[in-house]
């Protein structure tokens, strides 16, 4: 039962180790020189004199670190959850997913960067395996339930 | 005819009197158990032919049990009904309640308070589906409003002559049981008008059947109880006498009766009833495909335990108030039973009219229609509860406590029978197969007989097929022959099974901190269906620019506020998972459909080959 448990918390902190290799990779590809050039000389941005394609660079980085800071800290804790406390972690894994999931489709209906694409079908992999009965089983008490105890279906009397 | 036997009417109502159940009211309930007969003397009797306005057979007044079972058989779709008298129209306009005269009873003494947390136990789309519900009604056939106000009326005056509670009783012997059914008539339904319900009825026929054992010596032994709630039949109906959570006073079992629907209950409490409508086949063909797919395929987690239906349905919950804080009535409660009336022998109101004992509505549901009287359905022809009392509650697989060793026994020495036939015949075919077995042995490679050879094959495998047969039956025979000496075994030292073994779905109330929910979500329960409205409306007008992704997330902010209300944040953050999955999943078809297919035919050619591998490896 706790080897599934480490085993999700394994993936999950890949899935964050992947991200920040990504952020960090989107980092490097911009010019820091010219964008630091130009902050440090007027004091503010002038978007007409920096047109550019190294510009693109520089947003997307922003803009991926904008969207997945959060998801990745949920994607580390949930994943420490799961490693070192065996059961915790899966409610901060699943909405981990959701805005990771979320900001990708973002992403699709914008600019559809390559990375999108393994983010997402890893997300997906990741839902079906949180959902899966066999980790929810593992990682969560199932609520104790009175057998067979259900609603009753009326039809007019 | 299952009613084999009936009994005396002297021995019937000393039997029913002797076990006579305890009702137990919540508190605001408008209408109680009564005598049948002063209600059937202040309605008229009508008939509506197909296509034709009602006629009124026998006015107000004039009507009588004696007259109500005369009624001769009329065309193919007539149907009779009462009709309780509108008392508007026979006090001349009079205003009710206001001014309440001898002829406006001050009755009830009590209305009923639904309390909070109501609508905070069903969420939006049930809030909406009751809404449309209650539209539908514009449509339906529906109980007017003035029907329960006949109803109060009727029924305050009864009260006003005397408070007096009534049972119809009835006894019959069939396999082996004694039935015990009293039949509780009440003036009305007033679950939707007062109780906020799904349906409204004039007269309301509910019913409880204690099922008895008699010994040799003539002794008689409770055994079982069936409460009837709504149209509920089977297993799930029963308790055991000796179930401890069948509450009893002395030989008297305890029920409890919803407020306005007067559906029976073993315990205590608030009910989620669920009103069912049949999806269309192709939504329901939809359905079912896609739970398979996600629960069974990839093996996803369900609350409860996946089971294919075989039917989908798209129901609306409402909630059935058995709260057994109001009146008690029976032996040794603050109301005491009148004497039953007795319904042995049959009486003709009862086998002689067929018709409905209210108002007919042609709701196409019937749940607006009256119920027909206990022995009949709405559709004239004989109820279940009444033919076959024994299997309407499941029990017609039960013998009776001093049945059981001899039906034991019996089926031992059926088994003896069997075996000792089926060693038999195993004999005897085991020595032709030895038989057939030498004989082929000695034609094989023989090439001039090669034919009877084959035939010699054929039959042995016949022969080996049916010896195969006989053995696994002879084992099973074994098994059961030991299980059935063991289980009377246990039964002569007084051992009994589980009380709820037979029963698959107890229907039991919802929790208290269901029941309880907070100030806030009360709140939130009765605004939001109105404030998503509004929100929707205000973002088609003014962000049409981003309508969808305003849409998008405000439908994704008042599910996170229900889902955080009602305590299913799991249940919400999976949905919404699935969702941007499947969306996911075709955004990421979409952009490599033909990386997809040849992946997928790589992925299948690859199995073969392994699959293929494995074997040769062998």
């Amino acid at each position: 039962m706790y080897r599934q448990a480490r085993l999700l918390g394994a993936l999950l902190i890949l899935q964050f180790l992947a991200m920040v290799g990504l952020g960090v990779w989107l980092t490097t590809r911009v010019n820091w020189d010219r964008a630091l050039d130009i902050t440090s000389g007027q004091g503010q941005f002038n978007f007409q004199s920096v047109e550019g394609p190294w510009l693109k660079a520089l947003e997307r980085s922003i803009v991926f670190d904008v969207y997945f800071l959060v998801p990745m800290i949920l994607l580390l804790l949930s994943g420490l959850g799961f490693v070192l406390l065996r059961r915790r972690g899966w409610m901060l894994a699943s909405i981990a997913q959701s805005l990771i999931m979320l900001a990708c489709l973002f992403y699709y209906g914008d600019s559809r960067p390559w990375f999108a694409y393994p983010l997402i079908a890893y997300s997906i992999l990741m839902i079906l395996l949180l959902n899966s009965r066999s980790v929810r089983a593992a990682v969560q008490s199932r609520r104790a339930a009175p057998v067979g105890t259900r609603s009753e279906v009326a039809h007019g009397e | 005819m299952a009613n084999e036997g009936s009994v005396d009417a002297r021995t019937a109502e000393e039997l029913l009197r002797r076990f006579e159940p305890v009702i137990r009211f919540t508190k605001g309930e408008w209408f109680y158990p009564m005598d049948c007969e002063p209600y059937v003397d202040a309605c008229s009797l009508w008939v509506a032919r197909p296509n034709e306005d009602a006629v009124c057979v026998v006015p107000a007044g004039e009507l009588t049990l004696e007259r109500l079972a005369q009624q001769p058989e009329d065309t193919t779709g007539a149907v009779h009904y009462l009709k309780i008298p509108n008392p508007k129209e026979s006090e001349n306009g009079g205003r009710r309640r206001k001014r309440r005269s001898h002829t406006n009873p001050d009755w009830p003494k009590e209305t009923f308070r639904a309390g909070r947390g109501r609508l905070a136990r069903v969420g939006y789309i049930s809030r909406l589906a009751d809404a449309l519900f209650s539209l539908t009604l514009l449509a339906r056939g529906r109980v007017p409003g003035g029907d329960v106000e006949g109803g109060r009326v009727l029924y305050g005056r009864y009260m006003e002559e005397g408070q007096r509670f009534r049972y119809h009783g009835n006894v019959v012997r069939q396999d082996g049981w004694i039935v015990l059914r009293y039949w509780l008539f009440y003036a009305f339904n007033d679950w939707r008008s007062n109780v906020f319900g799904a349906n409204d009825h004039e007269a309301d026929w509910e019913k409880i059947f204690i099922y008895l054992s008699e010994s040799e010596s003539g002794e008689v032994r409770p055994e079982w109880v069936a409460y009837a709630a709504h149209e509920e039949t089977g297993d799930d109906l029963r308790r055991r006498w000796d179930d401890p959570e069948l509450e009893k006073i002395g030989e008297h079992p305890v029920a409890y009766v919803c407020a306005g629907s007067h559906a029976t209950r073993y315990f205590r409490g608030e009910y989620l009833t669920e009103l069912a409508f049949p999806l269309p086949r192709f939504l329901s063909a939809v359905r079912r495909i896609a739970r398979r797919f996600w629960y069974v395929t990839l093996r996803q987690y369900a609350d409860e335990d996946y089971k294919e239906k075989p039917y989908e349905q798209f129901t609306i919950p409402f909630v059935d108030y058995g709260r057994g804080d109001g009146w008690s009535v029976g032996p040794g409660q603050d109301r005491e039973w009148d004497p039953p009336r007795l319904m042995n022998p049959v009486p003709s109101w009862v086998s002689g009219y067929r018709g409905l004992w209210g108002l007919y509505t042609r709701d196409p549901f019937e749940g607006e229609d009256a119920p027909a009287g206990p022995m009949y359905n709405r559709d004239k022809t004989i109820s279940r509860e009444w033919f076959d009392p024994v299997g309407w509650a499941g029990l017609d697989k039960v013998p009776t406590r001093a049945e059981e060793l001899e039906v034991i026994t019996g089926r031992q020495a059926e088994i003896e029978e069997r075996q000792d036939f089926l060693r038999s015949e195993l004999r005897e075919k085991s020595s032709r197969l030895k038989t057939l077995g030498m004989a082929a042995e000695a034609t094989r490679d023989q090439s001039h007989l090669t034919k009877l050879h084959e035939t010699q094959t054929r039959h042995i495998e016949e022969l080996s097929r049916e010896v195969e047969a006989l053995r696994e039956e002879l084992s099973d025979d074994e098994v059961l022959a030991e299980t059935l000496k063991s289980h009377a075994e246990s039964l002569r030292s007084g051992e009994r099974p589980p009380p709820h073994a037979h029963i698959m779905h107890a229907t039991r109330p919802v929790s208290e901190a269901e029941t309880h929910a907070g100030r806030v979500a009360q709140l939130w329960a009765s605004i939001s269906i109105a404030l998503v409205l509004v929100t929707l409306i205000l973002i088609i007008a003014y962000e049409r620019s981003h309508l969808l992704s305003a849409l998008v997330f405000a439908i994704a902010v008042f599910a996170f506020i229900e889902a955080s209300f009602r305590r299913r944040l799991a249940r919400f953050i999976v949905s919404v998972n699935v969702a941007l999955a499947v969306v996911g999943a075709l955004v990421l078809f979409e952009q490599y459909f033909w990386s997809v297919i040849v992946f997928a035919v790589l992925g299948i050619g690859f199995y073969i080959l392994w699959e293929n591998l494995r074997e040769l490896g062998r």
